[in-house]
């Protein structure tokens, strides 16, 4: 699998050479995976052999049969009954070490990943996890990476983990404890989509952690230091105009931008939000966010000479919003008109318009 | 219309020649082999050139990739067993022989007891007994329990329901609960809805499909794997499919889509890769291939591909999928 190497169509002539350079790395490589399954087979669980599987990964980090060994060999030398725990925590603290090494010359390996994971989890055995480390070190890799899906992944594992720790050492507090991290989650999202507002992942975040903040806030009685931040969460109608106001900002930059309106969507239809209000204040909103859309809309017309795509489709998907709130019928001839017109502006989404038009499918 | 052809000879030439350049990088990549494995002979039976491997080495490997402490297939000789490598082996015995007489009853019955050990109490998969889970490996269970005809409620039940937790509020899936939307991730989660009868439970919205067209991006038609991402040759096959086990692959422009893996082939030396004048490997001229099957097999003289199983059709319409429990 290769992603983003440049094609170099090499001679005949190249490619000999360079599998006879290759000769002795080869011959090194094979006769270092030879001992070691030899090693394995004969259940060798030594210091020397946990060397050797090192100076394979550093080779090849994606050998998971070399970790899954390197996993027994630790778990055979360290966890037997009367092994010494601090030995245990040094050794898995000194495999944090390399494999933060290799994750950062490959980023996208998920056995280095999990191996991490693993070693984490032996050492929560041990009551050794450092899990405030873990977020540090999550934290550089999404500096170097936005949008990188194992690290996101794996700050969200963090702080799962986090929260569980927290919660375990005070029980008593455990959703004033569970409020603040997510919390602070919420400002890490508000950073992220500041800086860039198609970091499509903050978003996701953020909309995953909306609602539970909210349940939080009303289960608990909250303490002082909290209730400026929480103000927020009053209600879901305060969240919606909140949010809804930060995307205008985007909508306006950059109307192309998925993002933003995979999250509009996601606002004005989401049953944690529809449910909380009436249906005037809903319909208040509605045309609120048409006549920001339709603006846009009309800015992009002046400069381009037509409409802009995603901002008719959230014309059509706000109007008919409003439509089934109003009568129940959707299929208007107005919406009608504007399929009719996308089908023209965006063609490689014809049959989805076309289906629409037809009423084979809705419009929401 | 698309003016690049199909360079369908330096492709079979491609595939053959993988095993023979054996260079550093590719000793490096014996823990992906029997998934190249995979790639290569489903590209070729895909375009009706399956003799050009010889049947009988072919199947020795991956017999010899029998890892009979744990009961799987691992990528490479003596390497361990993996869920991935084992459902490799399997689509690749199945496209030679749908008997699956070369796997022994002993065998047989230490797979189906290896795969279904691998589930844990939410109905997730690991991918192995270290503990990884994804939602990857619930389709790859899910479909390598099919293909053996042993999947049963029991254990398909509850992998719907962790599926069903992956669903976010764009309509599409991550690779675990709470993770993003990703294109690959939803074509396992359809997937594993497919084999199991339940598309019922993602059918009633058009979010899911929406967001899928919404993969296609211009100018190269292509589609990318999520919100603002470049485009991928190998999400032809992650988007595309999933389009059409919804029945929606006339939601975006196949044509549009057909020149863009086109143009990512290697003219000289066969191959498809990622991008236009990237390098080209193995994986990214699987998925081009069964992608343009997708598209129009019968133009290019293709056999027909299963959206659900990505292998030819005439095999997977033999499939009972389900566990015969009157016998
Ligand atoms: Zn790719």
């Amino acid at each position: 699998m290769q992603h983003n190497v440049k094609r170099v169509n090499i001679s005949a002539e190249l490619k000999k050479l360079k599998l006879e350079k290759d000769q002795l790395k080869i011959k090194r490589y094979q006769e270092l995976t030879a001992k070691l399954f030899d090693l394995r087979d004969n259940n060798t669980y030594t210091q020397d052999a946990f060397n050797e599987t090192t100076t394979l990964l550093l080779m090849n980090p994606e050998f998971y049969t070399v970790w899954n060994y390197r996993r027994e060999i630790l778990s055979n030398i360290y966890k037997p009954v009367g092994a010494n725990v601090d030995d245990y925590a040094q050794v898995l603290n000194d495999e944090l070490q390399l494999v933060l090494q290799q994750l950062k010359k490959f980023p996208k390996c998920y056995w280095i990943w999990n191996h991490r994971r693993w070693c984490l989890f032996e050492l929560v055995a041990l009551h050794r996890v450092n899990w405030m480390y873990e977020f540090a070190v999550v934290s550089k890799l999404l500096e170097l990476d936005q949008r990188n899906f194992h690290g996101w992944q794996y700050r969200r594992f963090i702080v799962e983990n986090i929260e569980k720790e927290s919660v375990a050492k005070d029980p008593s507090h455990e959703k004033v404890i569970l409020l603040k991290i997510k919390l602070d989650e919420f400002d890490y999202t508000t950073t992220k989509v500041q800086s860039d507002f198609s970091n499509f992942s903050a978003w996701h975040n953020r909309g995953n952690l909306i609602p539970k903040i909210y349940k939080l806030v009303h289960e608990i009685e909250v303490p002082a230091e909290f209730k400026e931040r929480v103000k927020l969460f009053d209600n879901p109608y305060d969240i919606l105009i909140h949010e809804l106001d930060m995307i205008k900002t985007g909508i306006y930059m950059s109307p192309e931008d998925t993002s933003i309106w995979s999250y509009y969507n996601w606002l004005l239809t989401d049953d944690f939000f529809t449910k909380a209000y009436s249906k005037e204040e809903y319909l208040k909103v509605l045309h609120n966010q048409l006549e920001v859309i339709s603006e846009v809309n009309e800015l992009e017309k002046e400069d381009n000479g037509q409409d802009n795509i995603w901002c008719l489709k959230s014309i059509i998907f706000t109007k008919t919003l409003i439509n089934k709130q109003q009568r129940g019928e959707v299929l208007t001839d107005e919406i009608k008109s504007y399929l009719k017109i996308l089908i023209k502006i965006d063609p490689l989404r014809k049959g989805k318009y076309e289906d629409q038009l037809r009423g084979v499918v809705g419009i929401v | 219309m698309t003016d690049v052809t199909f360079v369908k000879d330096k492709h079979i030439q491609y595939v053959i020649e993988q095993d023979s350049h054996r260079s550093f990088e590719y000793w490096l990549s014996e823990h992906l082999r029997m998934n190249g494995l995979y790639w290569g002979i489903t590209t070729l039976a895909t375009i009706n050139s399956l003799d050009a491997l010889p049947k009988a080495e072919v199947i020795d490997f991956i017999l010899s990739c029998w890892d009979d402490k744990s009961g799987g297939f691992g990528s490479f000789p003596k390497h361990d067993s993996h869920i991935l490598s084992t459902l490799s082996a399997l689509q690749v015995l199945r496209i030679y022989d749908n008997e699956l007489t070369m796997i022994s009853s002993e065998k047989r019955t230490k797979l189906v007891k290896f795969i279904k050990e691998l589930q844990l109490p939410d109905g997730s998969f690991q991918g192995d007994r270290f503990g990884e889970v994804d939602t990857r490996f619930v389709y790859t269970a899910i479909s390598a329990l099919s293909l053996l005809d042993e999947l049963t409620k029991e254990i398909a039940d509850p992998a719907v329901d962790f599926i069903m937790k992956c669903r976010n509020f764009d309509g599409s899936f991550g690779m675990v609960p709470g993770a993003e939307s990703h294109a690959a991730q939803v074509f396992v989660c359809v997937g594993t809805l497919a084999i199991t009868d339940n598309l019922h439970l993602i059918n009633q919205d058009i979010k899911l499909a929406s967001w899928l067209s919404e993969r296609q991006v211009l100018p190269s038609g292509g589609f990318n794997g999520r919100p603002e991402k470049l485009p991928d040759v190998c999400y032809s096959w992650w988007v595309l499919s999933s389009l059409a086990i919804l029945n929606k692959k006339h939601w975006v422009d196949l044509e549009k889509l057909e020149g863009f893996i086109l143009s990512a082939q290697d003219l000289k030396e066969g191959g498809i890769s990622d991008r236009p004048d990237n390098a080209t490997d193995i994986y990214h001229t699987c998925f081009g291939i069964t992608g343009l099957s997708l598209i129009d097999w019968k133009k290019y003289n293709f056999k027909e591909i299963d959206p659900i199983y990505c292998m030819p059709v005439e095999v997977t319409k033999n499939f009972k999928k389900w566990k015969n429990l009157s016998s």
